[in-house]
C-alpha cells in the first residue's frame, strides 16, 4: 500500500453527481483532464455495494487519454487485474464468483483464457453466427407490425441474452430467470432495477441464480454431452489442464454480464446515433455489406458501453509525468479514451467511415482484450442489417432514460418509431 | 456427506473454528475490525451459534438467539462442508441449502477470511481424530 499523501485533483470525477450527468456532460469534464492533467489523483468513490468509503482507503489515478489507457492495458507486468477491475470496490468473494478471467493475472489468466478460447473453434463460431443472424431476423420481424416500441426491451436486450442462452444451452424455462439475474448483476446500484433490495443482496441473489442454473447444465452435459458451448467447456483440456465447475460457473456469470449488457447498450446508442446523424445512416444504407465492417467499430467507439475498468500497480511506474506507486489503484476511462482528439479526428462526430484502429471500447489491447469482440461485432452487424432492411425508417424518438452507473454507459429506456409493416 | 451427530459436536467444531479464528494473530484482528455479529442457525441436528466479533465472544444455545447483523441458516452437513472449502456460497444459496438474512455486504466481507480458515478447520478435525467428518 502506498503511504504517499497527495492532494486530490480539483476536477472531481468521484462525485456521484458527476455520474448522474449525461455522457456528453461528462465528456466536457474529461476533455479538460485530457488536455491539462491526463493522469490525475482522485478521491475514492463510495461504493453503494459495500457501504460508505473506507476512511483508510486511498484514492486512485484517473487515466483518461487513449495512449495511456493502451499502456496500462498492455503493461500487465505492472498493472494487475487480480485485485479487482471494477471502478467500485468489489469484495474478493464476488470477483471469484462472477468475474472469471477478468480478474486474473498470468499465469492463471493465461491457462483459463486458453481453455475457454479453445472452445470457440471455427466450426462453433460459424454455428453461433448462423444462429445470431436467425435470431436478429426474428426479433425485428416480431416488432415490424407495431410501429412504435420501447427499443431496449423489444430489441437491444433480446439478442445478446438469446445468443448466450443458445450458446450455453440454457433450457427454455430458465431463460427469463437468467435474464433477470443477469440484469441484477449490472443494475444493483440503480434503485429502480434492483427493486429496493440492498445492493449487495441484489448482486448476491443475481450471482446465486446464475450459478444454480449453470451447475444444473454442467451436471446435465457431463451426464449427456450435447453440441453446445457448455459441453465444450466441461470437456475442454489444454496441456493436461481442464476447467473446474467453479471456473465454469464464474465464466458463465461473466458471460451474462460482459457478453450481454455491452452489446445491448451499443445497440441502443447506435440507434440514437443513426437518428441524430441521418447522413451517416444514408451512407451505411447505400452499401451496407461493403461498409458495415468499418461502421461497426464506430458503433462501439461511440457507445463505449464499458466506461471504466481499474488495475492495481505492482511496481513503480511513470505515466504522463506522474509517479504511480506499488499498490496504487489506476482507473481507465474508456469513454474518454474514445473521445481523445489526439487519437481521432473530430471525435465528437459519429463518422462511419472513420479509421478506428485506436478505439478502446474492447479494452486497450493486451491479454485482457475483449474475448467476445468478434461475437459482439457479429451481433451488431446482424441486428442493424435486419433493422435497416426490414424497418428502413426506424428512429429513436425523444430522450432516453439513462442507467445510474459508474461502470456501464447504459440506457434503460428509449422509444423508437417506424412505419408499421402489414 | 459425513455430518455431525449432536448439537454439542456442532458447538465444538463450528464454535471451535471461530475460537481459533479470533485467537489467530492475523485473522483475529481482521474479524474484530468488521465490527459485526454473525448468527448461524443449523439444522439436522439443530444448533445456534452467534459470534460477536468485536466483543470476541461465541454464544451457543439459548444465549445465541439474539439479533445479529447477518444470519446464516444451513444444515449441519452444509456447514461442515463449507468450512472445508467444499461448498460454494452462491451455489448453496441457489439450491436452498443456505439462506442469508440481514446484511449480505457484511457476509461478503467475512467470506474471504473464512477461506483462510479452511485448512485450520481440517487440522482441527484431524487433531480430534474426526476423520469421519473430513470430506475427500
Amino acid at each position: 500500500m502506498t503511504a504517499t499523501k497527495r492532494d486530490y485533483d480539483t476536477v472531481d470525477i468521484s462525485d456521484p453527481a458527476f455520474w448522474e450527468k449525461t455522457p456528453d456532460e461528462r465528456e466536457r469534464v474529461f476533455s479538460v483532464l485530457r488536455r491539462e492533467r491526463p493522469v490525475s489523483w482522485q478521491r475514492p468513490i463510495s461504493s453503494p455495494l459495500m457501504g460508505e468509503v473506507n476512511e483508510n482507503e486511498a484514492g486512485y489515478w484517473a487515466v483518461v487519454r487513449n495512449e495511456d489507457i493502451v499502456t496500462v492495458s498492455r503493461r500487465t507486468d505492472v498493472f494487475s487485474s487480480a485485485r479487482g477491475v471494477t471502478f467500485e470496490d468489489m469484495p474478493s468473494e464476488v470477483l471469484e464468483m462472477a468475474s472469471s478471467i477478468l480478474t486474473m493475472d498470468a499465469p492463471r489468466h493465461t491457462k483459463v483464457r486458453k481453455l475457454i478460447s479453445s472452445t470457440f473453434t471455427p466450426k462453433r463460431i460459424s454455428l453461433i453466427e448462423d444462429q445470431i443472424y436467425r435470431q436478429a431476423h426474428e426479433i425485428v420481424r416480431g416488432i415490424a407490425h407495431l410501429g412504435d416500441v420501447e427499443f431496449v426491451s423489444a430489441v437491444s436486450a433480446r439478442l445478446p441474452m438469446w445468443t448466450i442462452s443458445e450458446m450455453i444451452g440454457i433450457p427454455e424455462e430458465k431463460r427469463e430467470e437468467v435474464r433477470e439475474a443477469a440484469n441484477l448483476m449490472i443494475s444493483w446500484d440503480d434503485d429502480e432495477v434492483s427493486d429496493a433490495l440492498d445492493p449487495a443482496t441484489a448482486m448476491l441473489n443475481g450471482i446465486s441464480t446464475l450459478h444454480g442454473v449453470c451447475q444444473d447444465v454442467i451436471d446435465a452435459r457431463r451426464a449427456s454431452p450435447e453440441n453446445d458451448l457448455l459441453t465444450a467447456l466441461v470437456q475442454a483440456e489444454v496441456d493436461g489442464a481442464s476447467l473446474t465447475d467453479d471456473e465454469i460457473r464464474s465464466f458463465f456469470t461473466l458471460l451474462c454480464v460482459a457478453g450481454n449488457d455491452t452489446t445491448k447498450q451499443t445497440t441502443t446508442h447506435t440507434l440514437r446515433a443513426l437518428t441524430e446523424y441521418p447522413d451517416q445512416r444514408r451512407y451505411l444504407a447505400e452499401d451496407f455489406d461493403g461498409r458495415i465492417d468499418t461502421a461497426v467499430l464506430e458503433f462501439v467507439r461511440w457507445a463505449s458501453p464499458v466506461m471504466t475498468f481499474g488495475r492495481t500497480a505492482l511496481k513503480r511506474f511513470e505515466l504522463a509525468g506522474r509517479t504511480i506507486e506499488p499498490g496504487d489503484r489506476v482507473v481507465m476511462f474508456y469513454a474518454s479514451g474514445n473521445q481523445d482528439e489526439t487519437a481521432f479526428d473530430s471525435p465528437e462526430r459519429f463518422d462511419l467511415s472513420r479509421d478506428n484502429r485506436n478505439h478502446v471500447a474492447f479494452g486497450g489491447r493486451g491479454p485482457h482484450y475483449c474475448l467476445g469482440s468478434h461475437l459482439a461485432k457479429t451481433q451488431l452487424k446482424a441486428i442493424f442489417s435486419e433493422l435497416l432492411t426490414q424497418l428502413p425508417d426506424i428512429r429513436a424518438e425523444g430522450e432516453p432514460e439513462y442507467l445510474a452507473s459508474t461502470f456501464i454507459n447504459g440506457i434503460k429506456k428509449q422509444r423508437c418509431v417506424f412505419t408499421a409493416q402489414e | 456427506m459425513p455430518g455431525f451427530a449432536t448439537t454439542e459436536e456442532i458447538n465444538k467444531y463450528i464454535g471451535g473454528i471461530f475460537e481459533k479464528a479470533l485467537d489467530d494473530t492475523d485473522i483475529g484482528p481482521r474479524l474484530m475490525a468488521t465490527g459485526m455479529t454473525l448468527r448461524m442457525n443449523f439444522s439436522d441436528p439443530e444448533a445456534v451459534i452467534t459470534v460477536d466479533f468485536p466483543g470476541q465472544s461465541i454464544l451457543t444455545g439459548e444465549d445465541a438467539i439474539v439479533d445479529a447483523d447477518a444470519i446464516l441458516s444451513m444444515s449441519a452437513d452444509t456447514a461442515n462442508g463449507y468450512w472445508q472449502g467444499k461448498v460454494s456460497l452462491p451455489l448453496a444459496m441457489a439450491k436452498g441449502k443456505l439462506t442469508i438474512g440481514g446484511s449480505a455486504a457484511e457476509l461478503l466481507k467475512l467470506a474471504p477470511l473464512a477461506k483462510d480458515l479452511h485448512p485450520v478447520y481440517i487440522s482441527m478435525l484431524e487433531e480430534n481424530d474426526r476423520h469421519d467428518l473430513i470430506i475427500a
